[in-house]
Parts: C-alpha cells; sequence; structure tokens
C-alpha cells in the first residue's frame, strides 16, 4: 500500500472520532473508568505493600557478642555481619550503652545499679536491620554461625505477620484487581462491540466494494487507539490529583504515619511518569484491540 | 462474463434453494432476472458475489471459478464486479464524493487520478450539485444514482443490480433502467434482479425467470414498449414461457425522457462521448 493510502486510513480513523461521536464518547468514558478502576487499585495495592515493607524495616535482630570478646573479633563480628546477605544496616551497640539502655528501660528497683558500677558483665551487641523481612529466619540462623556470638534474637512473629499480611493483601488486591480487568474487558468489549455493530452495514460495504479486511480495520484500529489515548491521558490527570490530595491529608496525620508505616507511602513524583505511560499504553491497546476485534464477526461478509 | 454449470444451493435444515441451474451471461449482456418472493433470486446474487457457496456444482464470474476461490482472493474477485442495491448502501458517514471514492481507495489508485475520475463519473449520474452532501440529504432517486456510480467508478466489467429500482418512485426507476442500458452500451455486463414487470416490458432484452429454485425461463425479448406483451400477459408468458424469443435484442423506443428526465439523454450521451476519457484505474 502506498503512502498516501496509509495517511488516508489514519485520517478515517480520526475522523470516525468525529462522525461517530456519541459511540466515541461512550467507548472514551468506559475506557476511562475501566482504567481508573484497575489504576487506582493497582496504586492502592503499590502503597499497602510500601506501608507493609516500611513496617518491616523496624523489624530488627539483636545480635550479643560472648562477653570475654576483645574488641578487635567484635569489630570483625560487626564487618561479617555487614557481609551477610539480607543485612541492609548493621549499628553497634557497646557493653555502656548496652548498660545505659537497661537503666533507662528499668522502671523500678533501679537500685540495684547502685551495687554494680561495672558495665564489663554486659556483652558487645549489634542491632541488625534486615532488607528482606520474609528472610530474617534464615539470616538469623547465618548470624549465630558465626564464631563468638552468643545469641541473635528476632521478633519472628513481627516478621510473620507482616508476611501473612502482605500475602493476604497480595491476594485480595490480586483477586480484585483481576476482577476489575475482567469487567473492564467485558465492558469495554461491549462497548466497542455496541460501536463497530452500529456501523456493522459500513463494513459489508467496505466489503462488497473489495476492501480487504486490513483494509477495513485499520480506521477502527486508529479510532480506537487514539479514543484509548486520550482515555488513557484522562485517567492519568484524574488519578494525579486525586492521590496528590489523599498523600497530602494523609501526610498532614503525623499519629497516622507512624502508627500504619503511613510514611512509606510513595510520592506521587516517584511514579508520575511511569503510571502515565502505563495508563496512556493500556487505554491505547485497550482500545485499538477492542475495536479491532470487535469488527471480526462483521467481516465475514 | 457469468456462468452457473449445474448449480445448486441448499441451506441448513434441508431448504432448497436452487436447483441444479445452469445459466450464462456473455459479456456486454444486459439480463433481466425475474420471479417471486422465495423464487431463489436472492441466493442467485449471494452466490455471484461470493457471499455464500453453492452446495453443489461450478459458478464461474469474470474469469474466477468461485467455488474455488480462496477466501483471501475475495476481495480481489469483488474488485471487478459492481453492485447495485435496493437499499442503496451508501455510508451515511461519507459525502457523495467520498462514497464513490472509497472504491478507488480500496484499489489504492493514484490521488490524482480519484480527483479526476470521481468528479466525472458524478456528472455521468447528474448529480454534480450534490457532490458535497451526505446519503441523509439525498432523495431515493439521487441515493440510487449514487450507487450505480459507484458501481461504475472502478469501470467493472460486470454490474448487478439487485432490485435497484425497489425503493424509489416507479417514475424514477426508468431513468435508473436507462442509466444502467447506457452503462452497458459500454460494453459492461449487467444483470438486474427486478420484480417490476412494466420495466421488463419497458426494456425487453434478456429475460430469466427463476421459480422454485428453477430457471423456468430464458429467453432474450424484442420489441417495443408498444410492441410487448401488456402486463397480465406478459407475467403469464414468463410464467409458461412463451416469449417471443429472438438471437439478439434491441432497446426498446423509450429513452427516458417520456418520464420527465431530460438529463438522462444527456447522461447516456456523456457516456457515449466520453467513454475513453475516463483516464486508466490501473
Amino acid at each position: 500500500m502506498k503512502i498516501s493510502g496509509i495517511k488516508y486510513l489514519a485520517n478515517q480513523g480520526v475522523e470516525n472520532i468525529w462522525k461517530n461521536k456519541m459511540m466515541a464518547f461512550a467507548t472514551f468514558c468506559v475506557l476511562l473508568i475501566s482504567l481508573l478502576l484497575v489504576g487506582c487499585s493497582a496504586l492502592f495495592y503499590i502503597n499497602m505493600n510500601s506501608m507493609i515493607l516500611g513496617l518491616g524495616d523496624q523489624n530488627e535482630i539483636a545480635v550479643y557478642v560472648d562477653t570475654d570478646t576483645p574488641q578487635e573479633r567484635v569489630d570483625e563480628i560487626g564487618e561479617q555481619l555487614r557481609n551477610l546477605d539480607n543485612v541492609s544496616n548493621v549499628n553497634y551497640i557497646s557493653k555502656e550503652e548496652a548498660y545505659n539502655r537497661m537503666q533507662n528501660q528499668i522502671s523500678q528497683g533501679k537500685e540495684i545499679f547502685n551495687y554494680i558500677d561495672d558495665y564489663q558483665f554486659m556483652p558487645d551487641g549489634f542491632s541488625v536491620t534486615v532488607a528482606d523481612n520474609d528472610q530474617i529466619r534464615a539470616t538469623v540462623d547465618a548470624i549465630k554461625r558465626i564464631e563468638n556470638i552468643q545469641k541473635a534474637d528476632s521478633s519472628p512473629q513481627v516478621a510473620e505477620f507482616l508476611r501473612e499480611l502482605r500475602r493476604v493483601v497480595t491476594l485480595i488486591a490480586g483477586a480484585v484487581i483481576i476482577a476489575l480487568a475482567a469487567v473492564s474487558m467485558i465492558m469495554i468489549s461491549n462497548t466497542t462491540k455496541a460501536s463497530v455493530y452500529a456501523r456493522r452495514e459500513e463494513i459489508q460495504i467496505m466489503k462488497y466494494v473489495g476492501a480487504t479486511n486490513a483494509f477495513i480495520r485499520t480506521p477502527f484500529f486508529v479510532e480506537g487507539l487514539v479514543t484509548g489515548f486520550f482515555s488513557g491521558a484522562g485517567a492519568f490527570f484524574i488519578t494525579w490529583a486525586v492521590y496528590r490530595s489523599v498523600y497530602n491529608i494523609l501526610m498532614e496525620q503525623g499519629m497516622l504515619i507512624n502508627a500504619f508505616g503511613a510514611g512509606s507511602i510513595i510520592p506521587f513524583a516517584d511514579i508520575r511518569v511511569i503510571c502515565g505511560l502505563v495508563y496512556l499504553l493500556v487505554g491505547a491497546l485497550a482500545g485499538a484491540f477492542g475495536s479491532t476485534v470487535s469488527t471480526r464477526r462483521h467481516l465475514d461478509v | 462474463m457469468v456462468e452457473l454449470q449445474n448449480v445448486s444451493v441448499t441451506y441448513a435444515g434441508g431448504v432448497d434453494a436452487l436447483n441444479n441451474v445452469s445459466l450464462k451471461i456473455n459479456d456486454g449482456d444486459f439480463a433481466f432476472v425475474v420471479g417471486s418472493s422465495g423464487a431463489g433470486k436472492s441466493t442467485m446474487i449471494k452466490l455471484l458475489l461470493k457471499e455464500i457457496d453453492a452446495t453443489s456444482g461450478v459458478v464461474t464470474v469474470n474469469g474466477y471459478n468461485l467455488s474455488k476461490l480462496k477466501k483471501r482472493k475475495i476481495p480481489e474477485f469483488r474488485r471487478t464486479l459492481g453492485f447495485v442495491f435496493q437499499d442503496f448502501r451508501l455510508i451515511p458517514s461519507m459525502t457523495v464524493y467520498e462514497n464513490i471514492a472509497f472504491v478507488l481507495r480500496v484499489l489504492d489508485a493514484p490521488l490524482k487520478y480519484i480527483r479526476k475520475r470521481v468528479p466525472y463519473v458524478i456528472s455521468l449520474v447528474g448529480l454534480h450539485a450534490k457532490t458535497n452532501s451526505y446519503p441523509d440529504e439525498l432523495s431515493g432517486g439521487e441515493k440510487q444514482r449514487v450507487a450505480i456510480a459507484r458501481a461504475l467508478v472502478n469501470d467493472p466489467q460486470l454490474i448487478i443490480a439487485d432490485e435497484p429500482t425497489g425503493n424509489i418512485d416507479p417514475e424514477l426507476s426508468y431513468e435508473i433502467v436507462e442509466l444502467l442500458k447506457g452503462i452497458n452500451d459500454q460494453g459492461t455486463t449487467i444483470l438486474m434482479v427486478t420484480h417490476e414487470h412494466d420495466l421488463v416490458r419497458h426494456f425487453g432484452g434478456r429475460i430469466i425467470n427463476i421459480t422454485g429454485g428453477e430457471i423456468v425461463y430464458d429467453e432474450v425479448l424484442t420489441g417495443t414498449n408498444a410492441e410487448l406483451l401488456p402486463e397480465v400477459e406478459l407475467a403469464q408468458a414468463m410464467e409458461n414461457a412463451e416469449f417471443q424469443q429472438s438471437d439478439e435484442y434491441s432497446m426498446p423506443a423509450g429513452d427516458g425522457s417520456d418520464y420527465g428526465n431530460p438529463y438522462v439523454d444527456d447522461v447516456i450521451a456523456a457516456i457515449t462521448n466520453t467513454s475513453n476519457d475516463n483516464g486508466g484505474a490501473e
């Protein structure tokens, strides 16, 4: 086909949007709503996951070194800990610091410290933060295998809980997103089918004059592509506005942030580009393929 | 050229629409296909458009054996035809110009040729003033003239007209057939399905009567309008296959001017005089 032919078909696609504006608007709205439903669910899931991971960061492994370990060896252990897989941060806690902490933590019977004026009985220690909470048990085991380690303690219940929470959230969010995506596909399919059905005679006429299936489908493809692209753009701007408002409201609630890990909510600026691209791409493709596939049943003339 | 050799069509459910039909329409012929409702006319048209396949027999149109024609070759085959339907089948979202130009777009014809050819064909059917009108803004007769222009624009070997006068005023029917006759005079084969005996009686020519899925009459009728049999007798004649027969047929005396449509003469004259002015599509 000549370039002029391709340009003609592309122009036909764009012109058809205007010529069939009511159906095009219906398709635009359905695509917009579908993208918003699935997009917002996905963003909600991503943020929930981020919040759970943020809470997990507070889960540390307390590592105690044998009391008689020389300082050089303690420093070596610190290095060994840093070199372990899944360790994101290692914080050294000296005997003295541990002693002071213990003094502060005990609220009753502090008199006992009047009889203890030496902190040498306290072990040196480390506070180890893991990168992946799901792997915390394996990390504790690895720490325990290091020489001169007296004890390595984590709060596996918290890690287990967070892991379970993530699993449940992933399952629910996944199911919701899949269900919404399926409903959206049905909605898009029905709308594009209705749009194409209204023009089935037009398609049949094209077939009678010898148009190939590709020739007939191309304008429908372009029409769906353009409509879907604008739906994606619309969904992006609505998401942007809503997301920013919700984000600002949450950030103003300091207590909430600490309690629920809301500090881990992703700022929109961090996901703006990917969010925009996904919306535009998915919108354009859903529109284009929905429209093209719907022509199939009318092409058999 | 259209040829049906022992063609039968049986629809799902066992209904025999065509029963062992054999027919040959040579290049340059003008043939009326008549018959009552349900006789098998529509089935024959569908066969010729390759909309359906014959249950048995061979259908050949413009050199294409439709019984063996692959699906991907159907568009190529249909480009050798022109169609005129009772319900016009114009694309409502396209202007007169666009509806006609679309056929050439399908052929991937050069833009320069389209710009020259389409106005020429529009002028042939006397619709120059309606070039930018949409189908909804046209009368029935005008719509059918656009349909004829569309059928004509790619210079087809064969035009199939399925009840082209069925949705227009009786007096306009004559000018539509006059137009088709004028096109036929230039060598295009015309196959026109109709149930209007007046038209058949007026124009004469080859008449094929299908009844009950079989061709019961296929002869050439000659003579002028006045000489032809009156309607009742014509119907009887068609049924009894007692038409006057001849080896060749001629245009009847009526020239369309009797029906208050003087432009028809101009159009036919234009077709006759400018047949070589339509450039080469290919």
